[in-house]
């Protein structure tokens, strides 16, 4: 027993090796986690509908997802004659792949993440935002026009509300004078959460990290790249069987990745009442992602120049403000209030 | 970011003047687009991409295709394709009698049967000079008014979801209206045994009667209902989102309306204060006084808002006309018993009615025999999506799906 | 049909009765009737209804194109007229002063193979562009045997 121990204490140590471990297991659950998040808003969505949601498989249905998994899986492989077969093949891997690397630097345990970088805010949100590259890819070499529209939108929409998802960011950094993500929620310790401390620039900031993060993740009420009541499927219109499932998966992911940085960075992460721990960390990203679903599920979306409208004219200014008073509280306050 | 738009506060708008008729100045007289626009004309020609929407497409209501030009995203030509519902109703009618012709006009606007039912009907009594009694009139007009809430619950959840997508508010929007709607196909399945294609009028009268209990029920529903109608409205009327999308945008000019035949909400909208039901009552509408919501707007909104006034109305002339239902028999004629009972005089007549979406109509020849020599339906819709080639130029992809939503068209009917 | 619509229809056609479903009008004249029509307040356009009527003993193939318009608003009234053409002959087209009246003579085109003179799109709009025949024509039987795929 002990030699286990101390196999295991031996592979904590070499620092590569911890990343490996930390980073298999972090995928494995958070992929899990996306998958019940699916089931989870079939569930709430049909709820709030009058619906029942799935209930066939398993006690309320929670078999559903895995019996969608399989379903994906035999399903035809299909790839229209006029695409360009090598990009539109190696697209969706790409999705996945991209969504995944995020996690990287994303902790969910005080202990930190697989890969604790210095500049762990600027990575997470540099790697989400390569999302673009795939999408865009996706819509050219569909060789559809929904596609190509899908794209154009998706991309425009993405490159815009980059802006104010890093200003509003930015704005814990300040506050904690740092862009390690472990310290800026050490930073956030004895009820300092930045969502209300301090009063004001905070919440703020939070609102627009959460919008400009709906927007990223292509979710309703900012859902125009895909909308499917003009677009058909937007850039997976073509897509079918387990590459259809791949982007699927990636947008829950997606979706659970950002929840996640915004409780990082405005909701003190694992601080809490009682012990702290990975059990607080899942639950504000859980809430987090809840409500991204319980918004989606109750508006309906805007027009295309609208929202970028909305961005240049409203976020990106705010934001700035947003930057400019946490920058004048740190100097003001001397330091963390 | 849209926000209040002028003309939908509620301050009296400058009106013109245009052959004896009253029209908001605004919206009147705008610019039309040349649907006949030649496409190679288009400069700079290379921007031109040509994008088919539909026939297979979530929010084209059915089998329209739509042939769009666009501009980046802008349209500037829309050509729209119909036909793909095409049967052939018009030529089934000729071949039938008065008796056999009924279920065939259900099918036509399948989301309101029952007005293509009374539109059908009406021609051949006006043909055979038959009154109705009045107990039938008056049921006749209670379920053109349930069929009204029925059909403009659909209408708004469809609108809702063109706008919102099958995944997203959208479809909230779209069940609960279906939970409204079914309450008020209950009803009609409990008169009519029946709950789409109802087959519910005859020559001269009604098939059925009305079930015991069926007036406390109809009441009971109209108060459910008319509660409910409050939380669309809090999901849409001040909806920030929605009014971005709707407000301002596929503005009709009340002349273009009027001349491309266009009825209903999409006329009344536009600030015409038209509607047959009060204005050539048939039925029982000469007993009510029905008030016509009208909007000067002209947009999206104002179509929307006009609907939304229309079901309250509709669901007064229920109130009223429900608990004052009088005795006496359902149908003028004697039951049929064969399919040619019904003898046809030679002449011509032409009746509309005020369909959920605007002027339906029939137009009926016969010379003598038991068979119509040519029965000709007026579609709504036909003229409603005839309107999208002026509509669509300068409007976005996402603007043509909402402005098509807010025509309310259906298929069905369009293409007969 | 109201009072004014009647005393257009004697003044310019020189009639002495108005049938209630409509007098018949020279083709030539229609579009000026329907314009006075229009200058009078009818400005919804209604319906147009072609009817065929194959050649009988006493009279030859001959069309009827039947239209309707509306005058809108509180005591709304109609305005009915009919053309009378023979089986070759044709009908100019009123697209110009109702956009309304673009599809319906489209369709009148389709359906029964009435020929409207200067129409700027006069294409099918119901059936394939390739169909054989026009189906409203009484000549054509309601159960034609079709290629599939139609």
């Amino acid at each position: 027993m002990s030699r286990v121990l101390d196999a295991l204490r031996m592979i904590w140590e070499i620092g590569w090796l911890r990343g490996l471990v930390v980073g298999f297991v972090t995928l494995t659950v958070v992929m899990l986690i996306a998958a019940f998040t699916i089931w989870f808003e079939r569930k709430w969505s049909g709820r709030m509908q009058n619906r029942p949601g799935p209930t066939e498989r398993g006690y309320g249905g929670w078999l559903q997802i895995f019996a969608d998994f399989f379903k994906l899986l035999q399903k035809e492989n299909l790839t229209p004659t006029a695409t360009d077969r090598r990009l539109f093949d190696f697209v969706p891997p790409i999705v996945v792949f991209v969504v995944l690397s995020s996690l990287a630097v994303v902790p969910y345990v005080p202990q930190g993440p697989a890969a604790d970088a210095s500049v762990g805010v600027l990575l997470a949100l540099a790697i989400s935002s390569l999302m673009v590259f795939p999408v865009w890819a996706a819509g050219w070499s569909s060789n559809n026009k929904w596609a190509l529209l899908g794209a154009m939108r998706a991309v425009a929409q993405s490159i815009s509300y980059e802006i104010p998802l890093v200003l509003s960011a930015l704005v814990p950094v300040i506050l904690a004078g740092s862009f390690r993500l472990t310290e800026i929620v050490g930073a956030q310790a004895d009820w300092h959460w930045f969502a209300f401390w301090p009063p004001g620039p905070g919440l703020a900031a939070f609102v627009l990290f959460y919008l400009s993060s709906l927007a990223e993740a292509n979710r309703i009420p900012f859902d125009i790249p895909e909308a499917e009541s003009e677009l058909v499927a937007g850039a997976t219109t073509e897509y079918g069987g387990m590459k259809f499932g791949m982007f699927y998966l990636g947008e829950y992911v997606h979706t659970f990745v950002a929840s996640s940085l915004a409780a990082l960075l405005f909701f003190g992460g694992w601080e809490g009442p009682g012990p702290d721990g990975l059990h607080w960390m899942l639950a504000k990203a859980l809430i987090l992602t809840a409500s991204v679903i319980h918004v989606r599920w109750t508006l309906v979306r805007y027009r295309s120049d609208q929202l970028l409208r909305l961005c240049w004219t409203y976020f990106v200014p705010a934001a700035l403000v947003l930057v400019f008073a946490a920058g004048l509280w740190r100097i003001l306050a001397g330091g963390l209030a | 970011m849209v926000d209040a738009h002028p003309s939908h506060e509620p301050v009296a708008p400058a009106l013109v003047e245009v052959s004896g008729l009253s029209l908001p100045a605004a919206i009147t007289h705008l610019p039309r687009p040349d649907p006949y626009l030649n496409v190679e004309d288009y400069e700079p020609e290379a921007d031109a991409m040509a994008l088919n929407m539909g026939p297979q497409h979530p929010s084209t209501h059915g089998v329209l295709r739509l042939k769009l030009f666009l501009d980046g995203e802008i349209c500037f030509k829309a050509v729209p394709y119909v036909g793909y519902l095409h049967r052939g109703v018009e030529k089934l009618l000729e071949n039938r009698t008065a008796i056999q012709s009924v279920p065939y006009v259900d099918k036509n606007d399948y989301v309101s049967p029952l007005t293509g039912e009374l539109a059908l009907v009406m021609a051949y009594e006006a043909l055979l000079d038959v009154e109705p009694p009045p107990r039938a009139q008056v049921l006749r007009t209670i379920l053109m008014e349930l069929q009204r809430i029925a059909s403009h619950h659909l209408w708004l959840g469809t609108f809702c979801l063109d706008m919102g997508g099958a995944l997203g508010g959208g479809s909230s929007v779209f069940l609960y209206n279906f939970r409204e709607r079914e309450l008020i196909l209950d009803l009609l399945e409990a008169l009519t045994g029946q709950r789409m294609h109802y087959n519910a009028l005859m020559v001269g009268g009604n098939r059925h009667d009305v079930p015991p209990g069926w007036e406390e029920k109809v009441l009971a529903t109209m108060d459910r209902v008319e509660d409910r109608l409050a939380e669309y409205e809090a999901m849409t009327v001040d909806n920030h989102i929605f009014r971005s999308r709707t407000v301002g945008v596929g503005v009709l000019d009340p002349l273009l309306a009027l001349e491309a035949g266009a009825g209903g909400a999409n006329l009344r909208a536009s600030g015409v204060d038209h509607d047959l039901r009060r204005d050539a009552p048939y039925a029982a509408y000469g007993q009510v006084d029905v008030r016509i919501p009208v909007e000067t707007a002209g947009d999206c909104y104002a179509r929307f808002l006009v609907r939304i006034a229309e079901m309250r109305e509709a669901i007064r002339i229920v109130r009223l006309l429900v608990s004052g239902i009088p005795e006496g028999p359902i149908g003028a004629l004697k039951p049929p018993r064969h399919v040619n009972a019904v003898k046809l005089p030679p002449g011509e007549v032409y009746v509309g009615i005020e369909s959920p979406r605007g002027e339906l109509g029939t137009y009926l020849i016969s010379d003598g025999s038991p068979i119509p020599v040519r029965v000709k339906i007026r579609p709504p819709s036909l003229h409603a999506v005839s309107l999208l080639p002026y509509l669509c130029v300068g409007a976005t992809v996402s603007d043509i799906v909402v402005i098509l939503g807010s025509l309310d068209p259906i298929l069905g009917e369009v293409d007969r | 049909m109201p009072d004014d619509v009647l005393a257009l229809f004697r003044t310019r056609l020189g009639l002495e009765e108005v049938p209630p479903e409509g007098p018949f009008v020279p083709p030539e004249t229609l579009p000026d009737i329907v314009a006075a029509l229009k200058e009078m307040g009818f400005l919804l356009f209604l319906y147009c209804a072609a009817t065929h009527w194959p050649a009988t003993e006493n009279r030859p193939e001959a069309f009827t194109v039947a239209y309707g318009l509306r005058r809108p608003g509180p005591g709304s009234s109609t305005a009915r007229l009919r053309v009378r053409i023979p089986a070759d002959g044709s009908i100019p087209t009123l697209s110009g002063l109702f956009a309304g009246a673009d599809w319906q003579e489209r369709e009148q085109y389709d359906l029964v193979g009435i020929h409207f003179e200067g129409h700027p799109d006069l294409r099918r709009l119901m059936l394939p562009e390739d169909w054989e025949g026009h189906p409203l024509r009484k000549d054509y039987a309601i159960d034609t045997h079709h290629f599939p795929w139609r």
